[in-house]
């Protein structure tokens, strides 16, 4: 017992120590960042946990966040229309690592090196966008009530066996862009070859095909259909309020990098400083993860069985033609 | 200087001639200086986003960037020979919900109105809450409902008449269709309504005096007069499920049937990065078909005075004794009723108190809570989301009926020659698809000299412009059945075009204008698609707070949320009906 709490306290002592230098800079920014009175931030982070990070946030330093909240594409579009019309009226954008490539590409992005960004694992600094401060999972999510355990997939590849054949749901790979990504990526999993028998033969088993992964999930929690493709923190989001969900432990999970990025003529630079090295911060990384998260800094986990044992592969990044020509393909494989 | 010469000094020739003109003449009447007064504005609304998503659609470059010419976005979107079978199913999806949709407000609206059946005004009053409904909330509550693995109402039939499987299948087309046609209903019923309330009975008491029977009059005479309105209602209505993306969304793709608007979703709106020049060409062709369908309402209804059944004596509408047939047409009433009103208010009412969303169980009942209602109590944001709302419904419905008033009059009433040009271009922004047409104001406005990008006016120019012709239709549908004679007894009288406006033509098109009010202010305070591309932090309304909730899973708050927008909804309904009577004069 005493050597559990003495561990957790130089864990404190840990978090507080490394985080020293950050509040020192960010003292300075705060004070001129209240001077400034708001940040604002365009993004699509969700809304519980945007709420989240913003209350403390305010808590925290006194200053308020305005919100523009929409689908990452529409993010980026947003910020591009501002930037190109040279009326660009947000600090911070934090959204999908595609979109916020382009953006980067397009020169919206001011080149911030946030203290707290040390504590981000190597493997999750991109050199242009800094840390990949959140990991959205996709793996194949059940309902306990309606499928046993001992009798749910074990793998990508049982999902194509004859008795799963009409119980899953998944996102329409021809309408879903991150859905149309996941399918394009199977083979960093499976090699090529078998990627591509592996789609024809998902095709073949006719799932239930949704416009997103959210209602893909959604029909898992109804039981209208038993299992799915979605993101694996709707286990926990879910959970936390009764659902009986559990997910398949794949071992190797594919999913999208989340970051977030200062805009170089930013209304409130000194806020948007201030709050991008809160939210890369101990407090509201932990935060995060306790609503499901699967954040990047180093030993935070969101609180779901065997969450420290998933490794994480990143999608590829697929350009506008990529996209249309995987849509198309999909179009023959999927809809016929 | 001779005599002749100082006159001419005194008038000069110019001034004269101008006089003289048919200009002069134009510019000498009231009504011309409203004609361009209203005119100006309208071509402003619609033609300055519209010129933008033109410009889009011809070029190779993202809205902002300077391109090159190209009609490469059109051969891309109408050479593929699969769009065409799509537009097939998009045509039969659209006729058949307008259709259906239509038949249900013509049977509430004839019962409600027209007929002396019991608890009429109660169906009166609850047949528009759906208006306010978000049509993806009707169409998940229909899928919980309907679907053909456990739908509540499938489980109904296999439960209690031991069925292997529940008869209905809601990813079907007809099972689209009917979904679609209950989100359509109350704009159509609205519509008709407001026909039926402006009626002249003794057209209905001549054919009685002349043997006809209730049912003959009703089908020989009432059904016919009101055409205006049906053919309005209907051509709205097809055009809407024709654009509409939510309920295809939710309901054919599971179903596996594709339509137009899915095909320009994936391919333009939802692409990555978003390919807003093919979305213009899309949306000019859909513009295209949308003004096809303009012009045949004008066809319709170009010979104005057959349908003019107001006249300047005194009446009260005709009401129908039915006997005792009364209380069947309210069973129908009822019945419509339940599946407009009572059932998705249900799941709505069930899915605000479940902690999460599921498929109820004996065991639901001990997990019921509070929760979303305490959220929505407790939280600011949501707060500031309902008075951005409430002033966008309120002002924005009422501005817009004072320009829909001021269009239709030219449109139906004055001979100017350009008057056509109106109703034109008051459907221009509409017949683009929601998405396509906030962008074209996006980027008409970012660079507008006054600067409203970015505040809540922009948000209000775009629900005028984007929603007058609903204003217009619903006031055109009263007005060209208003007899000319009480105008012209008011012109005898001396009254000048603005007095004649203000104390003859606006009384007689009450019911008409708060009709459209109604229904502009139920889709203001849900709005979403046109919003989402424009307001920005501290302009919120309800519309893009309802999407990310949803969009985030939370459909217990959602559902809070879309029961106090219904209140809310219903008791601007109940103080707009009351100033909507004939009886109130």
């Amino acid at each position: 017992m005493l050597k559990r709490s003495s561990l957790a306290l130089l864990a404190t002592a840990a978090v507080f120590l490394s985080a020293a230098p950050l509040y020192s800079q960010s003292a300075n920014l705060i004070a001129a960042g209240k001077k400034e009175g708001k940040v604002v931030v365009y993004g699509s982070l969700e809304s519980d946990t945007a709420d989240s990070a913003f209350a403390g946030f305010k808590k925290k330093t006194g200053i308020d966040v305005e919100y523009w909240r929409a689908s990452a594409t529409k993010v980026m579009d947003r910020g591009l229309s501002e930037y190109r019309a040279g009326k660009p009226l947000f600090d911070v954008i934090l959204t999908n690592d595609n979109p916020m490539q382009i953006m980067f590409k397009e020169g919206l992005f001011a080149k911030y090196d946030s203290p707290a960004a040390k504590e981000f694992t190597k493997e999750a600094i991109d050199p242009n966008l800094g840390p990949r401060y959140r990991n959205v999972v996709i793996g194949v999510v059940y309902n306990k009530d309606v499928i046993k355990p001992a009798d749910a997939p074990k793998s990508l590849e049982d999902l194509v066996k004859p008795q799963y054949r009409g119980k899953l749901v998944m996102p329409d790979p021809t309408q879903h862009t991150t859905t149309t990504q996941w399918v394009a990526s199977l083979d960093k999993l499976m090699g090529k070859e078998k990627a591509e028998k592996f789609i024809r033969d998902l095709a073949a088993q006719k799932p239930i095909l949704v416009e997103s992964l959210l209602p893909a999930s959604e029909r898992v929690v109804t039981g209208e259909t038993p299992i799915a493709i979605t993101y694996v923190k709707y286990v926990l989001t879910y959970a936390q309020k009764g659902a009986p969900l559990d997910y398949v432990r794949l071992g190797k999970f594919m999913g999208d990098g989340h970051y977030l990025g200062l805009d170089k003529k930013a209304p409130h630079g000194n806020a948007a400083k201030a709050f991008i090295d809160y939210f890369l911060g101990a407090e509201n990384m932990t935060a995060l993860a306790k609503l499901g998260e699967f954040v990047n800094r180093k030993g935070i986990y969101p609180p779901l069985p065997d969450a420290d044992k998933i490794q994480f592969v990143e999608m590829y990044d697929l350009d506008a033609k990529k996209f249309a020509e995987k849509k198309k393909e999909y179009q023959q494989i999927f809809l016929r | 200087m001779s005599a002749d010469e100082r006159v001419l000094a005194a008038e000069p020739p110019l001034t004269t001639a101008w006089s003289r003109s048919r200009l002069g003449v134009f510019l000498s009447q009231p009504v011309s200086w409203v004609f361009l007064c209203v005119g100006g504005i309208i071509a402003f609304l619609s033609l300055y986003p519209t010129f933008f998503l033109f410009y889009g659609s011809l070029t190779d470059a993202p809205l902002g960037v300077p391109g090159h010419f190209t009609l490469q976005n059109y051969v891309r979107a109408y050479s593929d020979p699969e769009a065409y079978p799509l537009l097939l199913n998009s045509f039969i999806f659209g006729l058949g919900a307008s259709g259906l949709s239509i038949v249900f407000a013509l049977a509430l609206a004839w019962i409600t109105i027209r007929t002396n059946a019991p608890f009429r005004r109660l169906f009166e009053l609850t047949a528009i809450i759906p208006n306010i409904l978000p049509p993806i909330l009707v169409s998940i509550s229909w899928v919980m409902l309907l679907n053909p693995s456990n739908g509540l109402i499938n489980g109904l039939f296999v439960k209690f008449f031991g069925m292997e499987k529940g008869p209905f299948n809601i990813y079907s087309m007809p099972g689209l269709i009917f979904v679609e046609s209950l989100v359509l209903t109350p704009l159509a019923f609205l519509i008709v309504a407001a026909a039926l309330k402006s009626m002249d009975p003794s057209l209905e008491e001549s054919a009685k005096t002349l043997g006809s029977n209730e049912f003959g009059v009703m089908s020989r005479v009432t059904f016919p007069l009101i055409r205006p309105a049906i053919l309005a209602a209907g051509t709205l209505n097809f055009v809407r499920a024709v654009e509409s993306f939510d309920t295809p969304a939710i309901i054919a793709l599971p179903a596996r049937i594709e339509v137009f608007t899915t095909k320009i979703w994936r391919e333009a709106l939802g692409s990555f990065p978003t390919n807003h020049n093919l979305a213009a060409a899309y949306g000019v062709g859909i513009l295209a078909v949308a003004l096809v369908f303009v012009y045949l309402y004008r066809h319709f209804t170009s010979q104005v005075e057959s349908f003019s059944t107001v006249t300047g004596k005194g009446f009260r509408p005709h009401q129908i004794d039915l006997g005792p047939w009364r209380y069947a047409a309210s069973g129908v009433a009822l019945l419509l009723l339940i599946l407009l009103v009572v059932l998705p208010l249900l799941v709505l009412l069930l899915v605000s108190l479940l902690p999460y969303y599921h498929v109820p169980t004996w065991q639901t009942w001990q997990h019921l809570t509070l929760d979303h209602f305490r959220y929505v109590w407790a939280t600011p944001r949501v707060h500031k989301a309902f008075v951005n709302s409430l002033f966008l419904a309120l002002v924005g419905a009422t501005a817009c009926m004072v320009l829909a008033s001021l269009a239709s009059y030219i449109t139906v009433r004055t001979k100017i020659a350009a008057r056509g040009v109106i109703e034109g271009l008051v459907f221009i922004p509409w017949a683009f698809p929601g998405t396509a047409m906030a962008l074209g104001l996006l980027w008409a406005y970012v660079d507008f000299p006054i600067p409203i990008y970015a505040t809540i006016w922009i948000i209000l120019i775009a629900y005028i412009t984007r929603f007058l012709p609903y204003g217009l239709r619903a006031v055109t549908s009263t007005i060209i059945q208003v007899h000319k004679e009480l105008e012209e007894a008011s012109v005898v009288c001396g009254a000048g075009f603005l007095a004649t406006f203000r104390r003859v033509l606006m009384p007689m098109m009450r019911p008409g204008v708060m009709a459209g009010w109604i229904i502009l202010v139920t889709i203001f305070l849900r709005e979403f698609s046109a919003t989402l591309f424009l307001y920005s932090p501290g302009s919120e309304p309800l519309g893009p707070l309802l999407y990310f909730l949803y969009l985030d899973g939370m459909r217990g708050r959602v559902a809070a949320i879309g029961l106090a927008i219904s209140l809310i909804s219903v008791i601007l309904i109940a103080i707009a009906q009351r100033y909507s009577r004939w009886e109130s004069h």
